[in-house]
């Protein structure tokens, strides 16, 4: 475990980037996760007419332009995916698999790219739905289990589970060779709605349906509810005031994330108030 | 200050206990388990005098984790007699697990 640091900004997007910039010149020690292409979306986009003092960009263009405004000030990518975050009281775990960083406070700005969960899906959670195949598994001894996987690491998850568990059925979202034990089952239909009253009882596909006792849900990218346990979400996004702060003291988010519109500007402005917010955070912590 | 409890003394840890009493169930191989326990550790140590706080290893003691339908870890429950009052599952925040204990005093 390293040192703590005072922001850990999680997306690279212009909020996460906006919200760095802001930290850095109010001298916090930061933490930026995201990646080198900064945002898919902003690469994405063929024209931008919108952001204040750039007309008629290329979304190319501009991801330089930004890529340019932080390196000029310093601040580097850590090119890693947090798995999770838990707020532990005075302080923050982000873990990257077995790695842990600690920070005092957290930026959310991950964007909106996450799949939307399956129609029973959270109201089954912890009852036969789980997000942690590897702490639940010994759970479902000899019982039957289906894996939803959204890609190649769900794979080592399933064949654990599988040594594990009864039945294992296996159901890939994405194409490509499956590296699965011999007594995994693949199902090659998609999964529509999770069944059951206070129990899981069986996964409907688009074609037939499965009768079984669990069912992990293994996506590649996290609801920003699966990301920090505990975070209120209010209509599919993080619940904010106007200082951006969620309902978890010390915990900010900005951009997609807390809502419409889906915009830039929307989401630098939102992350240039939750840097401030965050840093108005650590000084009154220290007093 | 947290109780180790199993199978066996179950239901006379929390059947008979006064005060309402907060169970962690967990398992040494779940990482969230592991992020959790120092959060009801510091819980125990603000409202120890008025709660009893209680774990159970799963690994350990399968008859109680499959009595209390656990299909995830970690799961905490807050009990009153032998009366499951909530049901918390995955980590929590700190402020949350009080809150939760606080409006079953
Ligand atoms: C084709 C297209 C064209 C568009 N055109 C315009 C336009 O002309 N004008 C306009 O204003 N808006 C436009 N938009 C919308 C704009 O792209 C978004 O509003 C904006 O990118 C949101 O910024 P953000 O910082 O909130 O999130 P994003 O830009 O989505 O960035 C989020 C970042 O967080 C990272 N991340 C997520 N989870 C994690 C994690 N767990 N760990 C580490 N990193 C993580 C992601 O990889 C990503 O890099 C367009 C969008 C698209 C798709």
């Amino acid at each position: 475990m390293g040192e703590r640091y005072d922001i850990a900004i999680i997306g690279t997007g212009p909020a996460g980037l906006e919200a760095a910039i802001n930290s850095k010149i109010r001298n916090k020690n930061i933490i930026l996760f995201g990646s080198k292409e900064l945002s898919r979306k902003l690469v994405k986009a063929p024209k931008v007419n919108n952001f204040l003092g750039f007309y008629n960009l290329t979304g190319k263009e501009l991801k330089n332009h930004f890529a340019a405004h932080i390196e000029a000030m310093g601040i580097g990518i850590v090119n890693e995916r947090i798995n999770n975050v838990y707020a532990m009281g005075d302080y923050f775990a982000l873990m990257v698999n077995e790695k842990i960083y600690e920070a005092k406070s957290i930026i959310l700005a991950t964007g909106i790219e996450y799949t939307k969960p399956l129609k029973g899906e959270e109201k089954l959670l912890g009852k036969g739905v789980g997000y942690c195949a590897t702490c639940d598994a010994p759970l479902y001894k000899g019982k039957t289990v289906v894996v939803v996987g959204y890609n190649n690491e769900a794979e080592e998850e399933t064949n654990f589970v599988s040594e594990l568990c009864g039945k294992t059925y296996y159901i890939p979202m994405y194409k490509g060779d499956y590296k699965l034990n011999s007594n995994v089952e693949i199902i090659s239909h998609k999964p529509i709605e999770i069944v059951g009253e206070d129990r899981v009882t069986k996964l409907i596909l688009d074609h037939g349906e499965i009768i079984t006792d669990g069912i992990f849900m293994l996506r590649d990218s996290l609801s920003p509810s699966q990301l920090v346990p505990g975070l209120n979400i209010e209509q599919d996004h993080i619940k904010v005031d106007r200082n951006m702060q969620s309902n978890i003291e010390g915990c900010f988010a900005a951009g997609d994330c807390t809502g419409k519109p889906y915009q830039y500007m929307k989401a630098a402005g939102e992350g240039l108030v939750a840097a401030l917010s965050a840093v108005s955070y650590l000084d009154l912590t220290k007093k | 200050m947290i109780k180790e409890v199993n199978d066996k003394n179950f239901d006379e840890e929390i059947g008979n206990s006064d005060n309402i009493v907060v169970v962690d169930f967990w398992a040494p191989w779940c990482g969230p388990c592991r992020m959790l326990s120092p959060v009801i550790e510091e819980l125990a140590k603000e409202m120890g005098t008025e709660v009893k706080f209680a774990k159970v290893n799963v690994d350990e003691s399968p008859m109680i984790s499959s009595k209390y339908r656990i299909a995830s870890i970690p799961t905490v429950m807050v009990f009153s007699k032998d009366t499951v009052k909530e049901t918390m599952v995955g980590f929590r925040p700190k402020a949350d697990i009080k809150k939760i204990i606080q409006r079953n005093l």
